[in-house]
């Protein structure tokens, strides 16, 4: 009846040395027990106000403890929050986990750094009802300036002549913030003051105001800069920090931001030095635009499609440098395994016969040629490699195995026999899965049952990968048949008991099951383009089931 | 049904109720009578009556009886028509709590939480902190013991309910023969019945407060006199008289004076933007001849009423009373188009450990209260030149705080020997007073870094000290429940102020110093008079602790704020309650008046300031009552900090903003 159960009084009454309460005793007491506990609670939370704080403390119990002339409680620091630990074998009981503290340990530790004292700091919080963006204030709401209306003036005036729609003024400060950082990113070294000032940039807040003209001088030095890959880079490494920065709403702004991102993925030609590493630039920058299109895809539904188009567009012209092809590899397949299943693997074969006499080194007169075809070709066996590494990961094959699993082989396995009774299946298919689990209960077991599960629908992918003559007929045979079963399946379903919830079920096999053959054939097709050397990409698991 | 069976009802019934004489009696006198002519009522064959006591006679003592009248009750109000809803579902509240109580009361204390948990629900939103009170309530000792109980078990309710919610009330107990019910509501509710439609706010705030006993005494109470005029012959008043000097010999001169010449430069235009609204509110500060002319056009609104201080007040230096002329003179115009500007002091690494926080008139001044017994004191103008400055500009907000090396930059004030809750600045700024939680209230001397005084007089640790206005004289308040007045010689108080049923969290002085006001734990604010020891208002509406208050510089208004983070603008004359100002969402730790009361500036736990319009609140209160929005356009300003609580607020003499407060978090 009360929150304080009578076995809590006689545990405490017995702590303190009461053996013989009564369990009305306790029974009376538990009640004014939690009277109590509410009464101190109360004045603690009048303590916790007058300290002008929101957060009730150890401290404010002791003070609650005092103004009832009750001696407070020793020994909680109100500092870390309590570990409770579950006592094993009991539901709900726990206990704080009290360490014993070695005194000497204690005495040989050394002294802790001494807290910092207490200080002021002063700021304008408003200036005549205005917030200045300045960092020591919460960042501000965004300022939407019409972005489409902004002049495109020439940045080496000076910045507050630019005039806006909206009058657009410039703390002193953030000119100079703005100036420094740009002359750091102009500097063209890669200093650790550099690296201080991209961690600002990435993390203070108040510098939205400055937003536009980043995007303006990181457009115009890409454009002008294409020969200096360290200021291509450092560019590439300010725009990240712009994107990271939580208190930037880079939105109206990506339109002019994006243009230079793409072209240091995909141009020509990106310095003007042998030794510069304009691959890594490349990767970076893929990256970059991959982060953009996570961020700010789902705002812009046009930004995916519109940059894929652009990229798949560089990389199937033959006529482009094959470090545009690289870059366009580098860019798709950074924006996910899908992208690249569906854009790269379809051009895979007439691409690789193309590069194909590229790679052969002997052939080239030009060495350097040469090795940026082999970069490519690189780029392409990773990008294919991981988009079937992530398909293979679908596949629960992994040694726990899944309920949803064991229904898929279940699936098909009626598939297999259409002609079995389909109500006796329904009913069959929601035990069996369970019944299954308790009987085989090591991964060996699941994994062989597993085997014989599949084995009757030749869906066995890895026989294919050992052997390569019957690649070409199995799948399409495999496909076949089970269209067939489907369809006879599906029809005896819906004559026979006409069940919404068998079919949406079978709905869901049938989508599971072609995803599978996908895969597979995939795989088969990449073996095919790679020979070996797409093996290392396949999970272990995988590699163990299918070969 | 014959009277034989009927006398032994009552009989029963009276036995059952322990009027074993009575019954008695009733069984003598039928002796008597022989039951002869009794009835008046035919009550033979009156199926209905016989019903109904035959229900008295019933186990009244079964708690299972309360859930189900109750649940049948609630379920009736929940279906009745929509536009009388609300008012009948203002009745439940009462009768759920005196149920409870009631159960709790005849010892069913199982039967009292199930049913209290299961209906509990449907008054937490309004009456949550009530609710958490009571449910600690479990056996019939608790009821004595606790003042909350005991005061709702003594007192009645009032409800305002219109003639045709009560009579369908009084038909739907009468139907369903609740006499359980009926009795609760007849023993604890006191009706206020009026012709008419029904109120069409769900969300009146005094139907919805149960304030216990003193609902009676509080509007006897508030039936007194007071006088909440500004004091005759202040310094506004002066300056009112050499400021038009001033002007005039200005105009003479030719504008000689830079500071008087910007601001007569801007007035004038100010007037002609702005119209007459603005006007209204500049009658009481007229610094110079344009301010005059205003006053005249607007004559309409009564002036300031002046009255005589009650208390001998200290006598001001001349050099004090310049520089407040001064400031006076210089004090920028603020309304809803001229905001002040705000300038926060953020304390950093305060380890959790800051109490209060309090800056001094000029904003020169900063003190904090610490947990660990210390007070420390900072010389902002020492520090950095951002003191002093509403002239100053943007330019001088770089960091301030570099003092000289290995040095702390502040006074450290030890004394105390518990957490400190409230320090505060004389108006010159010359002491400082603290109150703790050791009981003790410490006075300081700035100049000396020293502790002059120790006032003993609370039993319980001292939630908050005030200078009077004028200096010299201060209010303490504590949670042995009374508010004591103090004057700076004497170690003993000069007024102990009783009254309030819980802690007396927060004090503040009237202007004219002949009151102080007082809110409380009891969810009340109070007004007292000095020189009597009276409480002469009683203010009713927050629904949780009042932690701030603020009283309008022309003395006719008062601002409290509570821990909800509801502001209440209350008229000190009628003590109603002008507007509810809603926007924080936790508890408001400051208020703040400007100078010629024209904003209110509100602090808060949710690490915002804000800012609201006084005159358009209080101007506008009938017109907008209609208009449910009109709450979020006396907002005028929000002003995010960052992650920091504003634990004080100030408004210089030139009306420039000061906050401060913590900052939460750890700077990364």
């Amino acid at each position: 009846m009360s929150i304080v159960p009578k076995e809590t009084v006689e545990v405490i009454a017995q702590s303190i040395g009461i053996t013989n309460l009564l369990p009305e005793a306790a029974l009376m007491l538990a009640p004014d027990v939690e009277y109590r506990v509410r009464e101190i609670m109360q004045e603690a939370i009048k303590c916790m106000r007058h300290s002008k704080r929101t957060t009730l403390t150890a401290s404010d119990v002791d003070g609650a403890l005092n103004l009832r002339n009750v001696e407070p409680i020793y020994g909680f620091a109100s500092g870390a929050p309590f570990r409770f630990r579950k006592a094993i074998g009991h539901r709900d009981l726990f206990y704080t986990d009290d360490r014993e503290v070695d005194f000497k340990e204690v005495i040989e530790a050394p002294l802790p750094k001494a807290p910092l004292d207490t200080e002021i700091v002063c700021h304008w919080l408003a200036i005549e009802g205005v917030q200045p963006a300045i960092p020591e204030n919460a960042p501000l709401e965004v300022i939407r300036a019409p972005a489409e209306n902004k002049p495109h003036e020439q940045k080496d005036g000076p910045l507050i002549d630019i005039r806006l729609p909206v009058k657009h003024v410039l703390s002193r400060e953030l000119q100079l913030y703005f100036q420094k950082i740009a002359e750091l990113a102009m500097s063209k070294s890669n200093s650790a003051l550099f690296k201080e000032a991209l961690v600002s940039l990435a993390s203070d807040s108040g510098l939205h105001p400055l937003v536009p003209y980043f995007t303006n001088f990181i457009a115009d030095e890409v454009s002008r800069g294409l020969n200096d890959f360290q200021l291509l880079f450092n560019l590439m490494h300010t725009v990240r920090s712009i994107l990271q920065n939580p208190h930037i709403h880079i939105e109206p702004y990506l339109h002019q931001l994006m243009p230079s991102v793409v072209t240091c993925l995909v141009s020509r030609k990106l310095g003007n030095r042998f030794a510069d590493n304009h691959w890594e630039l490349r990767d970076f920058t893929a990256n970059l635009v991959a982060l953009i299109c996570k961020r700010y895809g789902t705002v812009y539904i046009t930004l995916q499609s519109r940059l894929t188009k652009t990229l798949i567009n560089a990389l199937l012209d033959p006529k482009k440098a094959l470090t545009q092809h690289y870059g366009a590899i580098q860019g798709l397949a950074a924006l996910g395994h899908n992208v690249v299943r569906l854009l790269i693997v379809p051009n895979l074969e007439p691409y690789l016969r193309l590069l194909e006499p590229e790679l052969a080194a002997e052939k080239q007169k030009n060495q350097a040629k040469s090795y940026e075809a082999w970069r490519v070709y690189g780029a392409l066996l990773r990008a294919t490699g991981l988009c079937i590494h992530d398909r293979l990961k679908i596949f629960p094959l992994s040694p726990s195995p899944s309920p949803s699993f064991l229904h898929k082989g279940k699936g098909k396995i009626i598939n297999t026999e259409p002609q079995k009774r389909k109500l006796s299946v329904d009913s069959s298919e929601n035990r069996s899965p369970q019944k299954r689990l308790i009987t085989k209960d090591g991964p060996d077991g699941v994994q062989s049952q597993d085997h014989t599960g599949v084995a009757p629908m030749q869906v066995d992918n890895p026989v294919e990968n050992d052997n390569q003559p019957q690649n070409s007929a199995q799948p399409s045979s495999s496909e076949q048949t089970s269209d067939a079963n489907e369809s006879e399946s599906r029809n005896g379903m819906v004559k026979e008991s006409g069940r919404g919830r068998a079919i949406t079920m079978k709905a869901i096999l049938d989508q599971i099951w072609k995803d599978d053959l996908d895969s597979g054939r995939l795989l088969v097709k990449l073996h095919e383009l790679y020979g070996d050397k797409i093996l290392p990409f396949i999970p272990s698991t995988e590699m163990s089931v299918f070969l | 049904m014959d009277p034989e069976q009927i006398n032994e009802f009552v009989v029963g019934y009276l036995k059952k109720k322990g009027f074993s004489s009575a019954a008695k009696d009733l069984e003598d006198f039928h002796h008597h009578n022989n039951g002869s002519s009794l009835s008046s009522i035919d009550y033979h064959n009156d199926p209905e009556l016989t019903k109904l006591i035959r229900s008295f006679s019933q186990q009244e003592d079964d708690p299972t009886r309360y859930r189900e009248c109750y649940s049948k009750l609630r379920s009736w109000a929940y279906n009745s028509l929509d536009l009388y809803k609300h008012e009948l579902l203002r009745v439940m509240y009462p009768v759920f709590i005196h149920c409870y109580m009631d159960l709790v009361g005849k010892g069913h204390t199982q039967e009292a939480r199930g049913f209290f948990n299961s209906f509990r629900k449907d008054h937490e939103m309004v009456h949550l902190r009530d609710l958490q009170k009571l449910e600690g309530v479990l056996a019939p000792s608790h009821l004595e013991e606790m003042e909350f109980a005991r005061s709702l078990r003594k007192s009645k309710v009032n409800i305002k309910i219109c003639q045709y919610s009560y009579d369908l009330l009084l038909q739907y107990l009468h139907r369903t023969e609740s006499t359980l019910m009926l009795g609760i509501i007849n023993e604890h509710i006191n009706f206020q019945v009026y012709s008419g439609q029904p109120t069409s706010s769900s969300d009146d705030i005094e139907a919805v407060t149960i304030v216990g006993s003193f609902q009676d005494t509080a509007n006897h109470i508030n039936q007194k006199e007071i006088q909440w005029g500004l004091l005759e012959d202040s310094l506004e008043d002066r300056l009112e008289k050499t400021g038009g000097l001033l002007s005039d010999s200005e105009k003479g001169q030719g504008e000689s004076k830079d500071g008087d010449a910007d601001d007569s430069k801007k007035r004038p235009t100010d007037i002609g933007k702005q119209g007459s609204s603005i006007k209204k509110l500049k009658k009481d500060k007229a610094g110079n001849a344009t301010a005059k002319v205003a006053r005249l056009e607007t004559s309409t609104v009564p002036p300031t009423p002046r009255v005589k201080p009650e208390l001998a007040l200290p006598v001001m230096s001349t050099d004090v009373e310049q520089t407040i002329l001064e400031d006076l003179r210089n004090r920028v115009q603020l309304s809803s188009v001229a905001m002040p500007s705000v300038s926060f002091y953020t304390f950093v690494n305060t380890h959790n450990g800051l109490n209060c926080a309090s800056i001094s008139h000029d904003g020169s001044l900063v003190a904090g209260g610490f947990s660990d017994s210390s007070i420390k004191v900072w010389d902002m103008a020492k520090i950095g030149q951002t003191g002093s400055g509403a002239l100053q500009g943007e330019n001088d907000t770089n960091d301030p705080t570099i003092g000289p090396n290995g040095r702390r930059n502040y006074t450290l004030l030890l004394g105390h020997s518990g957490p400190v809750y409230s320090a505060t600045f004389s108006p010159p700024g010359d002491f400082v007073l603290s109150s703790s939680a050791d009981t003790t209230i410490r006075l300081w001397s700035t100049q000396l870094n020293a502790n002059l005084v120790c006032y003993k007089g609370h039993n319980y640790p001292v939630w908050d000290v005030q200078f009077s206005p004028f200096g010299h004289y201060f209010a303490s308040c504590s949670h042995d429940r009374t508010a004591r007045i103090w004057s700076m010689d004497r170690i003993q108080p000069l007024r102990i102020m009783a009254g309030h049923l819980s802690d007396v969290d927060c004090v503040q002085w009237h202007p004219n110093c002949n009151y102080i006001a007082t809110g409380s734990s009891d969810k009340t604010v109070r007004l007292w008079d000095v020189q009597t020891g009276e409480c002469v208002r009683i203010f009713i509406g927050h629904r949780s602790m009042v932690l701030s208050l603020a009283m309008s510089p022309d003395g006719r208004y008062m601002a409290s704020g509570d821990e909800d983070g509801t502001i209440m603008m209350w008229d000190l004359s009628t003590a109603r309650c002008i507007t509810p100002l809603m926007g924080h969402n936790s508890c408001v730790w400051s208020l703040a008046y400007s100078g010629e009361g024209s904003l209110l500036a509100s602090g808060s736990a949710d690490c915002t300031v804000k800012l609201w319009d006084v005159t358009s609140s209080t101007k506008s209160t009938k017109a907008e009552e209609k208009n449910v929005n009109s709450n979020r356009l006396r907002s005028l300003r929000t002003f995010p900090t960052k992650s920091t609580p504003v634990h004080a607020l100030r408004f210089s003499r030139r009306n420039l903003l000061f906050a401060a407060g913590a900052i939460s978090k750890p700077a990364s």
